[in-house]
């Protein structure tokens, strides 16, 4: 459940529990030992104890959610990471003696470099396998752990470890260890909000959109994971100040049960909701894991399933649900007025732009120079010739449409432009360069862009914000972990919304918005971009007449505007002769002929092998 | 290496792959035809072993044997058939992250509910066939030569279910091609809760065949849910031949591992060097298919 406009409402309610749960943390110590005088609990030093078990929880658990939350990962290796920051402290307080504080400082890198290397080999995989391989390392780590014995002392583990000498004062021990998760949480605070965090959502939303716009996919899993991975080994290290012993079974896969509850009982949604878990989930398991300790696993399995299922916000979202509690109470308030009026308001722009289209139909257009030239293009798949010696020209500024029977050859020589095939011979130069056989990254920063395929949008962002990372992407922004992705591009995302008339929903999540709309969301990040050259292929499939009719409007509008130059395939003659300029038809893979809508139109031989075809269609989609 | 210790080796593995190919043949099923990789496939295999110790133990060694495999697959089956009544059928088709989080939450139930039930200490039983035989002057237990062959049964019978069965051909269209199946007219509902059914059963086999030869607690399914997974992942997920010749390099590889002194230690970490390994080179592993 996503609320839909206030969300700066819920926002304000979330930073105040913020505020209320930090504040909380803080006074801990004094809280409990006023408590402890007022004779209502037994002993202060318990209740800082399990005040410093729930900090260091909240720092594993927040980690975790760099994965689950932002980048959309599964882990079952966490509490592995976590445990080798244990092992890092034990050992080398033991074994090597040196001094907490180093090993502290030891631990984290040591679990980032474990993480790094096993990292890599997981994220040879994705998504499901992915999740499956850090199992398998994560077994692999326990299984090390288990049997080095010289190093780890085996299956006994690591005992007697004791917190230096400065941290045996309770209330001391428990701000060394706020401030260190403080410090922790601030950062990494910083990166979710920065352009680095913008990557991370924009992968979690459509990783196929996320390398589109120009975002290293793996790169960036691979640094969140270590970074994570970094973290939980602090967290880890942070953990022999309050148990003694470090033992293999930390490391076992099943572990990572307390992450994963901590993260969805507080909330993947919310930077903070994995704390608020930890203190949920710090106190359940403290009153009730001495007398109900099964009933408590069969309660937290109950609460994770609930929350996948139901409210998957966790407790974070319920200031979300009591917003959309009120608007139903209260009635219509001005949000549901503001989504009572869309309707209308896309009825008025509707006609504004309908009649600015038909101006800008009946203008000639102006053809520049020649932007993408196609010399002798072949492509062969075995035996089959899917497209033959296609020699092609398409200038600046013209809005060029390719049709021709089904098989021949439009969408392959589509994926030889844009780099998703490479050709059998030939070459394609945009703009005076040889783009051959580029990757389609690369073919796309050069400014050939695709729009108008289905899903190419990131759907739980809001509409400005699948603009302002696709720019920050395409810029070679997203690597900057500090500053706050969502003031970064702004007004220039907005102007591009208001363009394409997206502007009043700005502030909606993209997937709720019709098909066409989100096409138009796909349109303007092309434009973000900086295509200077937009292919679409068969734009309109799927959609309405109602919508075929805006958003070929749309396009032709935006393109004049613009100066863009558009190459397209489209099956409705109507769409096709309503918007080119120029039409080459393509037959078995070869062009058949090319000129203008009107002579195509009239050429005996296109109509003897296809347009006889075409009439029928054009007939057919006419009265619609 | 002499013959004799050899032997005895290869037929421990042999044993391994037995029931860890019961197991993971049910979790490659599912994962075949819906889709859905279930977490909680370890725990279906804890809660038969521990039904079918307890109704054995209860009835007698030997005679109690047939009923406490029976129990304790209905068990399994029912649990299954609960599962993905209430459950499954409403992550159909989400992501992964959705079916991992959600049927890894259904494990924990189980897990509790399993030491709140059976309570957390070891249980064990009496094997229903007694005896051993020496060959090449090792001996070998009756019973893991019974599971090798119960194991093969099961495979061959599995087998015929999927090519000469029309529940089988339904199976097999969900796996290949879930659209046509959609549109053949087949009740795709039922026949999700039937494959499903018949993956906690197996997973529920698997639990009793290895019940005998092991103590059992609550905890069994979570190991085995691991290797079960390598099993699948080398084998390629929704691949029966592949579960079989997984569960043989598992079953061998730990088996082999145990031989020195020095490596004994590492058996399963073997185990998941070799998944990793086959996972970084084919992601879809031996004998599956890449997802597209």
């Amino acid at each position: 459940m996503r609320s839909l406009l206030p969300r700066r409402q819920a926002d304000r309610v979330r930073w105040g529990l913020s505020i209320l749960l930090l504040v909380l943390a803080a006074i801990v110590p004094p809280a409990s030992q006023y408590l402890e005088a007022q004779g209502l609990i037994e002993s202060s030093r318990f209740e800082i104890v399990l005040g410093v078990t729930a900090l260091i929880l909240a720092l594993w658990a927040i980690s975790y959610n760099l994965m689950l939350g932002y980048a959309g990962m599964v882990s079952f290796a966490h509490a592995a990471y976590y445990g080798v920051g244990a092992y890092t402290v034990a050992i080398l307080l033991q074994r090597y003696n040196i001094s907490y504080y180093a090993a502290l400082a030891i631990a984290p890198a040591v679990a980032a470099v474990v993480g790094i290397v096993t990292g890599f080999v997981a994220l040879r995989a994705v998504r499901l396998y992915f999740s499956l391989l850090t199992l398998a390392i994560s077994q692999l780590l326990y299984s090390v752990a288990e049997g080095w014995y010289g190093l780890t002392g085996g299956d006994n583990g690591i005992n007697g470890i004791t917190a230096p000498d400065q941290l045996t004062d309770y209330p001391t021990l428990y701000y060394f260890v706020f401030l260190i998760v403080g410090v922790s949480l601030l950062l990494m605070f910083i990166l979710v909000r920065s352009p680095f965090g913008a990557a991370l959502l924009a992968i979690r939303e459509n990783r196929e959109r996320a390398r589109s716009v120009g975002i290293n996919v793996k790169a960036y899993e691979l640094a969140v994971y270590t970074i994570a991975a970094l973290f939980a080994g602090l967290a880890g290290a942070l953990f022999p100040l309050v148990q003694p012993s470090v033992v293999p079974s930390m490391l076992f896969w099943t572990e990572n049960a307390t992450p994963v509850v901590v993260t969805l009982l507080g909330g993947v949604g919310a930077f903070l909701g994995p704390g608020l878990g930890a203190f949920i989930y710090t106190g359940l398991y403290n009153s009730l894991s001495r007398d109900f300790p099964y009933q408590l696993d069969v309660l937290l399995g109950a609460v994770v399933l609930g929350v996948v299922l139901v409210a998957p916000g966790g407790f974070a979202s319920v200031p979300d649900l009591l917003a959309q509690l009120r608007r139903r109470i209260v009635g219509e308030g001005p949000v549901a007025a503001e989504a009572e009026t869309k309707g209308e308001a896309m009825q008025m722009l509707d006609v504004t732009r309908a009649v600015e289209a038909h101006a800008i139909q009946v203008e000639p257009v102006a053809r520049g120079e020649v932007l993408l030239k196609l010399e002798n293009l072949s492509k062969s798949f075995g035996g089959l010739r899917a497209v033959e010696g296609v020699n092609l020209e398409i200038h600046e500024g013209d809005r060029h449409a390719i049709i021709g029977p089904n098989g021949a050859g439009k969408s392959t020589l589509f994926n030889l432009i844009t780099g998703r095939m490479r050709p059998s011979a030939g070459r394609v130069w945009f703009d005076g360069r040889d783009i051959t056989g580029r990757p389609p990254h690369l073919i796309a920063k050069a400014g050939i862009g695709r729009a108008f395929q289905i899903t190419m949008i990131f759907p739980r962002l809001t509409v400005l914000q699948n603009l302002q990372y696709a720019m920050l992407a395409h810029r070679g922004r997203t690597v900057q972990p500090w500053g706050l992705a969502d003031r970064i591009y702004r007004d220039e995302a907005m102007q591009l919304l208001d363009a394409v008339g997206l502007g009043p929903y700005a502030d909606l999540p993209a997937g709720q918005l019709s098909h066409g709309d989100q096409r138009a969301i796909e349109l303007a990040i092309s434009l973000a971009l900086g295509s200077r050259m937009i292919l679409l292929d068969e734009p309109t499939a799927g959609m309405s007449a109602f919508e075929t009719r805006k958003a070929m409007e749309l396009v032709r509008r935006i393109a004049t505007e613009r100066n863009l130059t558009l190459l397209f395939c489209e099956h409705d003659m109507s769409v096709v002769f309503g918007t080119a300029r120029t039409v080459t038809v393509m037959h078995q893979g070869r062009i058949l002929t090319q000129g203008t809508p009107e002579e195509v139109r009239s050429d005996p031989e296109v109509q003897a092998v296809y347009l006889g075809e075409l009439d029928v269609e054009d007939e057919e989609a006419a009265p619609a | 290496m002499d013959p004799g210790k050899f032997l005895l080796f290869a037929t421990g593995g042999l044993a391994d792959a037995a029931y860890l190919f019961i197991v993971a043949a049910g979790l490659s099923l599912v994962f075949g035809a819906l889709r859905v990789i279930n977490m909680a496939h370890g725990s279906l295999y804890m809660i038969a072993a521990l039904v079918s110790v307890v109704v054995a133990n209860r009835l007698g060694a030997g005679i109690g044997f047939l009923p406490s495999l029976i129990a304790a697959v209905v068990v399994a089956a029912a649990i299954g058939a609960v599962i993905e009544v209430t459950v499954l059928k409403r992550v159909y088709g989400h992501e992964h992250l959705v079916q991992l989080l959600a049927t890894y939450a259904i494990a924990l139930i189980i897990g509790g509910a399993a030491r709140l039930i059976f309570g957390p200490n070891y249980r064990t039983t009496t094997a229903p066939v007694q005896g051993s035989l020496t060959l090449l002057g090792y001996s070998y237990s009756v019973y893991a030569l019974v599971m090798i062959v119960a194991a093969a049964l099961i495979g061959v019978a599995m087998y015929g279910m999927l090519f000469r069965t029309r529940l089988g051909r339904n199976i097999r269209a969900a796996v290949s091609d879930p659209e046509l199946l959609n549109a053949s007219g087949v009740n795709v509902t039922l026949l999700y809760t039937t494959v499903f059914v018949i993956g906690a059963a197996l997973a529920g086999l698997g639990g009793v065949i290895v019940a005998p030869s092991q103590a059992v607690d609550p905890t069994i399914g979570d190991s085995v849910l691991v290797l079960a997974f390598a099993i699948s992942v080398i084998g390629g997920l929704g691949s029966i031949i592949g579960s079989a010749v997984g569960a043989l390099m598992v079953g061998e590889v730990i088996s082999f591992g145990l031989i020195t002194p020095a490596t004994n230690s590492f058996a399963l970490a073997f185990v998941f060097i070799v998944m990793t390994l086959v996972l970084t080179v084919r992601p879809w592993g031996l004998f599956g298919r890449p997802e597209s």
